[in-house]
């Protein structure tokens, strides 16, 4: 099957906002999950990073605005939650649903933990006490951090197979897709906890001080396991679809192994630099490779999303290119009912 | 039951787009949207064995429909005989089902306001076939190469048609089960 202007057939249906979304919602998910791993698995208090855990709610309310932007009607982008309406109604199936409701869960959850060492925070200022009844609730509170950290690795996870399960998109339709998304998203969530981690200490004094420097150690080396990992994933899944049958994959791949931004933004400045970078001391480690492991995880989901080639009909490129283009303004004109020509 | 299936004779069709004009004024269509396009690769064969084959492409209606089970709200619907179709009223234009459909035959109008954008489709033009009559693209097709019926009745002409020849039907690897076949032209052999 030959294709002569790929270019003419319509795509990208999901443009930037949902790019910006789907990072945002991949490293909010990920912070909020890997905040329940190292309270619940490492036994270090996951108040420690409650500036990150702040950051990453954020994320997860700007990720939510950029989808509902996107939308078509974004006034009635509460549809997404009602329940099947009749028999044979199969929305429930619908990924995007489910990945409303993890990220509704998520976000309601993980501000309701929040609450907790920002109270604690805030009575040194008021000595209201309330305030400390509710940040010492801590079974409440831990309840709300193991739900917000399992829906925020369903949110990390979901971001990747909602892409995937588009069998129509060549580039997209990969089981290798929500990993490297789960990947990517779990390396810019390490990145954004290490650079927030200790930036304000709930339980303060040298106890605090000594978990978040742990926890520093710990992030940075999870976060040089998950660049080579990503750097490994991102080459299997390119190239793979560099050799693939398909022409129009092969035409995408192809255009990724040629492309600036995928060499030189996405893998030497997002993964390879960094990378290194976490290997010396100091604010090289501290500051700027999680800065550009967080721009490298942006790039990667632009890439992908208008990456969003669809398999051609036989002649389909054909009738495309050959329609008039420029004349819209004049036909819509004559469209509106008074004949300005 | 019913089933609605349509055949293209790509034999009898000669790319002339009636049914693409057609269907656009029927349904009133905005300017961007085109529901079904006849494309064709070109001249194929070297002189004197050339020829030219159209194919009229339409919503393929499949059985098992990966714009139906991707939509979030509901809007998108598959009727008990076969029609698959967007229900506006319900549709809030997240394009979900316009990235899962894998022949192209959803889109959103950019020519309508930003906050008013919905899915469209073709519906098979179900109102009319629903009083017993063909899809509007059926109708106008001088040629006949265009086909509607029930696949379920034996004694239907899309039955009798995709039972007596060799049809072939739209990326079927991807497991869709399309409701349109296509007899193929074969060079200008029946």
């Amino acid at each position: 099957m030959s294709v002569r202007n790929p270019n003419m057939i319509k795509n990208h249906y999901w443009t930037w906002p949902i790019a910006i979304y789907l990072f945002l919602g991949g490293l909010g998910g990920g912070s909020l999950f890997l905040m329940m791993v190292f309270q619940f698995a490492l036994g270090i208090p996951a108040d420690i990073m409650a500036v990150g855990g702040f950051i990453a709610l954020v994320c997860l309310g700007i990720g939510c605005f950029f989808l509902v932007f996107e939308l078509g009607q974004p006034t009635v982008f509460l549809r997404v939650f009602l329940p099947p309406s009749k028999k044979g109604d199969v929305s429930g199936k619908s990924i995007i649903k489910w990945g409303a409701y993890l990220l509704s869960v998520s976000l309601i959850f993980g501000f309701l933990w929040f609450l907790a060492p920002f109270f604690a925070w805030l009575h040194g200022f008021t000595n209201w006490a309330w305030l400390l009844g509710y940040a010492g609730m801590t079974p409440f509170k831990d309840f709300c951090l193991i739900l917000s950290g399992l829906t925020g690795f369903g949110v990390v996870v979901y971001t990747g197979v909602m892409l995937a399960s588009n069998k129509s998109k060549v580039f997209w339709s990969t089981p290798l897709l929500p990993v490297l998304f789960t990947i990517s998203a779990l390396s810019t969530a390490c990145a954004l906890l290490s650079w927030c981690c200790g930036g304000w200490t709930s339980p303060t004094g040298p106890l605090a001080l000594a978990y978040a420097e742990l926890a520093h150690e710990i992030l940075h080396t999870i976060d040089l396991v998950l660049v080579i990992a990503e750097i490994i994933t991102i080459f299997i899944y390119v190239l793979m679809l560099a050799g693939a049958g398909n022409v129009r994959a092969r035409q995408v791949a192809h255009r990724w192994l040629n492309s600036k931004l995928f060499w030189g933004g996405m893998v030497f400045g997002g993964l390879v630099i960094p990378f290194f970078l976490y290997l010396i001391p100091g604010a090289p480690s501290l500051y700027v490779a999680p800065f550009l492991i967080l721009c490298g995880g942006c790039l990667l989901r632009f890439l992908v999303v208008l990456s969003d080639e669809r398999r051609i009909i036989p002649g389909e490129d054909r009738f495309f290119e050959r329609l008039p283009k420029g004349d819209e303004k004049f036909l819509n004109t004559w469209e509106k009912g008074e004949n300005l020509y | 039951m019913t089933r609605y299936a349509m055949v293209m004779d790509q034999r009898r069709c000669i790319g002339c787009q009636s049914c693409t004009v057609a269907c656009r004024t029927w349904n009133d269509l905005p300017m961007d949207i085109i529901y079904n396009p006849v494309v064709s690769t070109g001249v194929e064969g070297i002189y004197p064995d050339v020829r030219l084959t159209y194919t009229p492409l339409i919503c393929m209606h499949c059985d098992t429909p990966p714009c139906v089970t991707c939509c979030p709200c509901g809007a998108s619907i598959q009727e008990d005989d076969g029609i698959v179709w967007v229900d506006s009223a319900k549709c809030m234009g997240c394009k979900v089902c316009v990235n899962a459909c894998p022949y192209g035959a959803r889109d959103t109008s950019s020519m309508v306001p930003r906050l008013d954008e919905y899915v469209r489709k073709c519906t098979f033009c179900k109102d009319r076939v629903r009083e017993g009559d063909d899809p509007y693209c059926v109708a106008t097709c001088h040629q006949k190469a265009r086909i509607f019926g029930d696949l379920d009745d034996p004694e239907s002409k899309v039955s009798k048609l995709i039972n007596g020849h060799e049809t072939v039907r739209l990326f079927e690897e991807l497991g869709t089960n399309p409701s349109v076949y296509y007899i193929p032209a074969k060079g200008g052999q029946a």
